[in-house]
């Protein structure tokens, strides 16, 4: 059916955290578990939520559809459904679905015999998610604070948010999220090409070994970190990347109000030489 | 009872000098020199060195060395050659490309004559450098997937730099170098063009960037969490699938109900770095040259949302009104 | 852990601490700017804005007085401006413009103790006259941008001689010789707000014809005449208006859309009266008095000190908090009508005859931005 060659081995039970048996099979290729229901549960309610949204907005253009969180008003309290109340459940089963995904995944890496690092670090990804939405909204006193589910809406709200603090290239956070987030498309790029010129080499060649990837970029750049270091590098950068975009929002309003090339102040005025 | 997940390397080997496979006559270009750092063996391998320094490499970094050299001087100029203020506004500082009045022209050497030597002497560098990725592999019987990858990267740079601004007619619209000047760049040419958050290329760019962290964390991850089962070894895995492989892979089939093989995997991480460069330097080129707007060009292609107008009478451009 | 670890976990909490010494306490006041959701929203530090309110206040009036009598003219010499006003308003207004401008020095800032008021011995008092026209000016012409609460000295001067924001011509900083200076990537600039962008962005906009538009009104080109180095004069000169007026771009601007109209709020209509009504401060009022200025109130290439946002907004979205001290200083409200052709003495005619002819075009442009609104 939809079994891999070499997967009927591995379909074992166990390594569940809650339900035991109950809900350990599979539908297809999917693996259910009980927070495979769960997730089931919280998707297709936010998805229900997020065409019923766009059902009582003015268009079902793909592009413009946009949920918007209430008005600041509203503090943290609920809002009206049409006035953003809808924003905060499909909001809550977010968390709910993604957390769900996390734990799930944790299930899935027990029963195969796996370490735990793919939640570890898509719980990090979940984290920047939250604090968008939760922890920095909950600092700032208000839900409204969260942005918008829609395509282009919510880069509205990115943009105008970035404005808010007249220049926020200049957010040291954001520097080294950005310098994170293309080091890890550098890193990821080599890496990839040196696997494949490896296993998938020149005309006439044989397959390579890891001393050649090792050589490979010795020659290049005088060092090589080495198949398993390149996974430990990559997991970080990419995981510093979420994490630094998650602390350049969380700063930008409820620890600084200013401009950010204001921030550098700090530096251009130490007493050594100002 | 902790687990032991394979981070930081407990137990290190310490071992001999590996100076490379052998790669025949173009040996002689390797240096000699190689050290071994413990800390460093704890994240990934403890050897540094040797370096092949063929010609393409030393002309490489003497251009590149100049080029960043002359960037220095001109930068240290502008302070007055005072060196506690190169280092306190050192952010500041910046080369910058001839002003608009220049048009393609060569202009004076302190109007943005600099910049332009910079200019070719750093795609110099680059280019040779370039050149030199092709020749290692060669010299190692492996493919050029690296160097083409290194190559979508290099027309980004070209196209921002040389390719873009010979289309607009204008050395002016190019890069400076520095590090707050380039991103008042950025944010410059974001607001000269409409908002490019609304380029679709740039959407993509990003979706490609976020997507390669995503894939990263991803494949790091799978591979960390099935190290026990000897996944590192993935050219062994990718030509001999051994449990580790099969571990991860329907890790993901079960997850999200397909998976890629150890050998897809580098392809789709591949793709998604190449293409955050590809489709960026696509979104690049197109701005000022086929759009000038695009907020405008979202307005005439309808992606644009709508949002109820936040003050009862409407806004209008007072220059309408007949005031100059 | 080792030694090595610990000593680097201190230099880990050193640049922490020295890193958090920016920060703010939350939670700010946020004012919702914009549909919600879009992101436009004003972020206040409650100690700031309290810090702001203590520096706004303004201070009390002096007692009005009655309009009747024998005007200023008729019983005073040399006065031009403030004749129109009865001698009981007239001492009034000097006493008040004393307070605003040199509550130390008194009257003997602009009137030579022992020589009679009606000389004009001092440099103070021509500028003063100028000064009290442009306010009235400013007042009567410009509704536009200051309708509602008006200006009076006190705006810009807060009992300073000099506005503590006044802005000259930029010169470059100290840099080696024969290299140009691209007068921008400076470090520390007030006049840049602290980014590399250009440090004047004022000549071009508040002074000279400039036209601050960054943006093409078309999606293809359609030859707008801009390049990256205008527009990023152009957000140097949007960074100042945000400074000095202590708000942020989402204040006027929905960033999605910066230059579309319909996307903006009533406030950036404001702002582009504000900047016109600068410029004709800068060109028809200020600059004509630089040949009496002595070097100290000019600026390294000699010009005067002149108007910007910051002048009169010193932080505040509205000068003094939208305070009305206008009401109770009428006399600053409108021009003195217009002189007797062969009464104005020579030193008036310098500065009055830009002036005039301004105030003759200020006053179509008054009307017309009457009409706008």
């Amino acid at each position: 059916m939809s079994m891999l060659s070499f997967e009927k081995k591995y379909r074992v039970r166990g390594g569940t955290l809650i339900g035991g048996d109950l809900f350990d099979f599979w539908i297809g290729p999917f693996w259910v578990g009980f927070f495979g229901v769960t997730t089931a549960f919280f998707a297709f309610l936010g998805t229900g939520l997020l065409i019923y949204g766009a059902a009582i907005g003015p268009t079902w253009n793909v592009w413009q559809i946009s949920i918007a969180p209430p008005d600041l008003s509203y503090g943290l309290g609920m809002a009206p459904l049409r006035e953003g109340g809808l924003w905060q459940i499909i909001t809550i089963c977010a968390v709910g679905a993604f957390g769900s995904w996390a734990l799930r995944q944790v299930e899935i890496s027990r029963k195969l015999g796996m370490g735990l690092h793919i939640p570890f670090a898509f719980s990090f990804a979940i984290f920047a998610y939250i604090t968008l939405v939760i922890i920095r909204p909950v600092l700032l006193g208000a839900w409204g604070h969260g942005f918008p589910y829609g395509i282009l809406s919510h880069l509205d709200w990115v943009s105008n948010v970035g404005y808010q603090f007249l220049h926020f290239h200049y957010n040291p956070a954001h520097m080294i999220a950005v310098t994170f987030f293309f080091t890890t498309a550098l890193a990821l790029s080599m890496h990839g090409s040196l696997i494949l010129m490896a296993t998938d080499p020149r005309e006439g060649e044989t397959v390579k070994t890891g001393e050649h990837e090792n050589t490979f970029f010795r020659d290049s750049i005088g060092y090589s970190v080495g198949a398993l270091g390149i996974h430990r590098v990559g997991v970080f950068v990419a995981i510093s990347a979420a994490f630094w975009s998650a602390v350049c929002i969380v700063i930008s309003g409820p620890f600084w109000t200013r401009g950010w090339p204001e921030w550098w102040n700090w530096w251009l005025e130490l007493p050594v030489w100002y | 009872m902790r687990e032991y997940q394979n981070i930081f390397t407990q137990v290190q080997v310490a071992a001999p000098d590996y100076p490379g496979v052998p790669i025949g006559d173009e040996e002689y270009n390797r240096t000699s020199g190689i050290i071994h750092n413990h800390w460093l063996g704890k994240l990934g391998d403890a050897q540094i060195g040797p370096i092949y320094l063929g010609t393409l490499g030393v002309f490489a970094l003497i251009a590149g060395a100049l080029a960043f050299f002359i960037i220095g001087m001109n930068m240290f100029a502008s302070v007055n050659w005072d060196p506690v203020q190169f280092v306190r506004q050192l952010f500041w500082l910046a080369l910058e490309p001839p002003p608009p009045e220049y048009g393609l022209t060569i202009p004076p050497l302190n109007d943005g004559g600099w910049w332009l030597i910079v200019g070719a002497l750093l795609t110099l560098s680059i280019m040779l450098w370039w050149a030199r990725t092709f020749r290692i592999s060669r010299n190692l019987g492996m493919s050029n997937y690296l160097a083409w990858a290194f190559g979508a990267a290099i027309l980004l740079y070209l196209v921002l730099g040389f390719i873009r601004p010979i289309l607009m007619g204008s050395w002016a619209e190019a890069v400076p170098f520095g590090v707050f000047p380039h991103l008042d760049w950025t944010a410059a040419f974001s607001l000269r063009y409409g908002n490019l958050f609304y380029n679709p290329f740039h959407m993509l760019s990003i979706a490609f960037l976020y997507g390669s962290a995503v894939l990263f964390a991803m494949h790091g991850a799978t591979i960390l969490a099935t190290s026990r089962y000897g996944a590192d070894r993935e050219i062994d895995q990718i030509t001999d699938r051994g449990t580790a492989a099969e571990r991860g892979a329907l890790f993901w089939r079960w997850c999200m109900g397909f998976n890629a093989s150890m050998e897809s995997i580098h392809r789709w991480g591949w793709w998604f770095a190449v293409l955050t460069v590809l489709t960026g330097a696509i979104g690049i080129l197109l701005t000022g040259t086929v759009v000038e707007n695009w907020y405008l060009w979202g307005m005439k292609h309808g992606i644009v949302p709508a949002y109820p107008p936040i003050e009862a009478t409407p806004v209008i451009d007072p220059m309408i009104g007949g005031a100059q | 852990m080792n030694a090595f670890t610990m000593k680097r976990f201190a230099s880990v909490l050193l640049l922490g601490t020295a890193l958090l010494m920016g920060c703010e306490a939350p939670p700010p006041e946020s004012v919702q700017r914009g549909y919600r959701g879009t992101g436009m929203e004003a972020l206040y530090n409650p100690e700031t804005l309290q810090a702001l309110v203590n520096a706004n206040q303004v201070p009390a009036a002096i007692p009005a007085v009655s309009s009747e009598g024998p005007k200023a003219a008729d019983i005073y010499q040399n006065v031009e401006v403030l004749g129109h006003l009865s001698v009981g308003e007239f001492t009034r207004l000097m006493a008040a413009i004393t307070q605003w401008v040199s509550p130390d020095q008194g009257c003997n800032y602009c009137h030579v103790a022992g020589e009679g008021f009606e000389e004009d011995t001092l440099y103070t008092k021509k500028v003063a006259r100028v000064m009290i026209a442009m306010t009235q000016n400013a007042n009567e012409n410009w509704d536009a941008h200051v309708g509602g609460a008006g200006v009076t000295c006190y705006t810009c001067h807060r009992g300073n001689n000099v506005p503590e924001a006044v802005w000259t011509i930029g010169v470059p900083p100290r840099h080696a010789e024969n290299m140009g200076h691209t007068m921008q990537n400076v470090a520390h600039q007030e006049s840049s707000v602290y980014t590399s962008l250009p440090i004047d962005p004022f000549t071009p906009y508040l002074l000279e014809d400039g036209v601050a538009r960054a943006q093409g009104d078309s999606a293809l080109p359609q030859g707008h005449d801009a390049s990256i180095q205008s527009t990023e004069h152009i957000y140097s000169l949007m960074m100042h208006y945000s400074d000095a007026l202590g708000v942020n771009c989402t204040h006027c601007h929905n960033s999605r859309a910066f230059g579309s109209w319909e996307e903006s709020n009533s406030e950036r209509v404001k702002a582009w009266h504000g900047q016109q009504m600068v410029k004709e401060m800068n060109n028809a009022y200020i600059n004509p008095t630089n040949d009496w200025l002595p070097d100290h109130r000019q600026g390294p290439l000699g010009d005067a000190q002149k108007v910007n946002c910051a002048t009169c907004h010193q932080g505040a979205y509205q000068p003094l908090l939208g305070a009305n001290m206008l009401a109770d200083y009428p006399n600053l409200g409108a021009l003195a009508p217009a002189p007797a052709p062969d009464a104005a003495p020579e030193v008036l005619e310098e500065a009055a005859p830009a002036a005039m002819e301004m105030e003759t075009s200020s006053l179509e442009q008054g009307d017309t931005a009457g009409e706008a609104h």
